[in-house]
């Protein structure tokens, strides 16, 4: 396609995911993001003003671009006839496997925006939409997984689950990242393991039965002296 | 709740798989201190309870492996004249129930083979699975009105086999008492098998060629099979009923119907061994169904072992009188199938063929006379026994003949441990064994 000949009246609607395909098609053709978004703006035909209707800088456009996967991806797997049926546990196994499957299409503009981020603990900027996003969700089918019973509901640590899920999820998306097995098998795997794994902290457990022992013992103390330890 | 319990984790990177069969040889250490500090207390104690211990601690790490090391737990428990009675009790668990793996895993599974997932493809499909077919689990589905039974496979199953093995190997070697060398040619063999078990697309051509061959045979059903609804990890076939052989044998199944079972899985392993030259070689109980009309319902073909001329006449020759009599050209059979080395000495060879002449005498005893009661303990006692015997010569410490005769010794005492548990009796003459009298 050759821009720089097209005229006023064949050029396109500026719209969000037209600005969104265009920069990926730039940052994965050159390997770095556009200098200014004047330049970004005149190679594709738009006014800046245009762009900044939609976007305040690239990096919203990275981040929107991770956020809308994610959104996407909840409301898909919500339309699956299964979801009902789903437990907690399976309603997050179910959006790890549909987030990886849709990201596939974008695999390069994954491996190129992940690949800037800085390792760090706090969240990188173009993650913070989807963060919020997955956040929301995960709050919602825990919270329906508390009160069902089959997670378990801790004072203090039941508000963390939620990161808890965060943190596995970056880990499968590095995994990912990293992942060359023939049709990304070995992520699923990671995935069914590392969710299973996570869910079974959240589950009853021994150290509950263990820790509500010593609350046992220790208000019973007076017993400790009778029974002559 | 007594569906089992969903599986929490596989280990499934070497690393951890190696870990879990750390952590059972410390068990199984452990388990041996325990034994003999209890045995300095009471001499008489004999080594059932070591054997015990020792069975459940390899199971359990054997079932959370999955896949190949489950395989292998399954071909272990076939070999009852191999081991213990202990280790055969316990491994026969995994005969039946593996846990299962996650609904959403499934659903990903179809996604990625047909881009569809099951609730698009099928019209009904149930998310938990009816059981466990070790490598893989079975779901119930229908279409159009068709009752349909769907075996998927879990993933990176192909990939693990190799380090799974590798893994088994110490373990294989301490219970069977060979040395690692010797031990190889036999996994070699057992990997190339259990590769092709995990190549679902083969498992769909082989199960239509075979139930295609073994049609004309009496009592025997086979599902159909839907090429266009399977791929790599998936095999959609139709929906069997019937039940497991424990099952049927608890409904007290009169003489009549238990030899009417009998003969049917008689004549389809002899019409196989004998005439198609490659046979089912998964006799294990989970493969079969009994059908309410009282046939025999074969239900998985993933493991064919095909029998090349040079092992297939010189073995089944052996099961001939005629042969057996003349022990010169037994001595050459023998030779053939490496049972005699060549560079055994004469006393050697006296040996070895007094007691192969001995074991394939019991093993063929069944195709001597035209009909044979496997009810009977007597010829599963001396076949126990005499196993126990070898185990104990050091003579037999290394291994000895080729390596078919792995997947064919497991296949027919497979055969013959079924049937005796049927308690059938059968007449042994229908497929009887192509015989060559000279070598």
């Amino acid at each position: 396609m050759s821009t720089k000949l097209s005229t006023q009246n064949t050029k396109k609607m500026v719209t969000k995911e037209s600005i969104q395909n265009a920069y990926i098609d730039y940052v994965l053709t050159e390997g770095e993001q556009p200098k200014s978004v004047y330049i970004f703006a005149k190679k594709n035909e738009m006014e800046e003003t245009e762009f900044y209707q939609f976007f305040g800088s690239f990096d919203a456009i990275e981040q929107s671009l991770w956020t809308d996967i994610t959104t996407k991806t909840i409301a898909e797997i919500k339309t699956q006839e299964v979801w009902g049926q789903y437990n907690s546990r399976e309603k997050a196994l179910s959006f790890f496997y549909s987030f990886f499957e849709l990201l596939k299409s974008k695999r390069s503009f994954a491996t190129y925006s992940a690949k800037k981020i800085h390792k760090g603990f706090s969240t990188p900027t173009v993650w913070q939409g989807a963060k919020s996003e997955f956040e929301t969700f995960a709050s919602e089918i825990l919270k329906d997984g508390i009160e069902s019973g089959e997670l378990t509901d801790r004072k203090f640590f039941a508000d963390k689950y939620k990161d808890a899920l965060w943190v596995q999820f970056v880990f499968v998306l590095n995994f990912w990242l990293n992942d060359i097995s023939a049709g990304f098998e070995k992520t699923d795997e990671a995935i069914e393991k590392g969710v299973n794994v996570t869910f079974d902290l959240f589950q009853r457990s021994p150290i509950d039965n263990l820790l509500e022992y010593g609350k046992f013992l220790a208000k019973n103390g007076g017993m400790k002296e009778k029974m002559g330890f | 709740m007594s569906e089992p319990k969903e599986q929490n984790s596989i280990p499934t990177t070497k690393v951890q798989r190696s870990a879990k069969f750390v952590s059972t040889g410390f068990k199984i250490g452990g388990n041996y201190i325990k034994h003999y500090s209890k045995k300095l207390f009471n001499p008489e104690m004999n080594n059932d309870e070591l054997n015990q211990d020792n069975a459940a601690d390899i199971y359990e790490s054997l079932s959370e492996l999955k896949g190949s090391a489950l395989k292998v737990a399954q071909m272990l428990s076939m070999d009852k004249n191999l081991l213990p009675k202990a280790y055969v009790d316990k491994f026969s668990l995994s005969q039946y129930n593996a846990p299962p793996l996650s609904g959403p895993l499934i659903v990903q599974t179809f996604r990625k083979l047909f881009g569809k997932t099951p609730e698009q493809i099928y019209d009904k499909f149930e998310l938990r699975s009816t059981n466990a077919a070790s490598i893989g689990q079975v779901h119930r589905a229908e279409l159009n009105g068709k009752k349909l039974a769907v075996k998927i496979q879990y993933p990176g199953v192909g990939d693990s086999i190799s380090s799974d093995l590798k893994l088994v190997k110490p373990f294989a070697f301490r219970l069977l008492g060979m040395s690692e060398r010797e031990l190889d040619v036999y996994m070699n063999e057992v990997e190339e098998r259990l590769v092709e078990e995990t190549d679902y697309e083969l498992e769909v051509r082989r199960s239509i060629e075979f139930s295609e061959a073994c049609a004309g045979l009496n009592n025997l059903v086979f599902p159909e099979y839907f090429p266009e609804l399977s791929g790599k990890r998936v095999i959609t076939m139709s929906w069997l009923e019937g039940m497991h052989l424990k099952e049927f044998l608890a409904t007290n199944p009169s003489q009549e119907l238990r030899n009417q079972i009998g003969q049917a899985m008689w004549d389809f392993y002899n019409f196989q061994q004998h005439e198609m030259r490659a046979v089912h070689a998964d006799p294990h109980p989970g493969n079969f169904l009994i059908t309410p009309e009282g046939k025999l319902g074969i239900i998985d073909f993933g493991c064919i072992k095909e029998m090349p001329d040079d092992f297939y006449y010189p073995f089944f020759s052996t099961t001939s009188t005629d042969l057996l009599d003349n022990k010169e050209e037994t001595i050459k059979a023998f030779r053939q199938l490496e049972m005699i080395h060549t560079n055994d000495t004469p006393q050697q060879v006296e040996f070895y063929y007094e007691q192969y002449k001995e074991m394939i005498s019991l093993f063929a005893q069944p195709y001597m006379t035209g009909s044979f009661d496997f009810g009977k303990n007597e010829f599963f006692d001396n076949l126990y026994s005499f196993g126990e015997r070898l185990a104990r010569m050091p003579e037999f410490k290394q291994a000895r003949g080729v390596k078919h005769f792995i997947y064919v010794n497991r296949t027919n005492f497979g055969l013959y441990n079924i049937l005796h548990e049927l308690k059938a009796q059968v007449k042994t003459d229908t497929f009887k064994p192509h015989v060559v009298v000279e070598y």
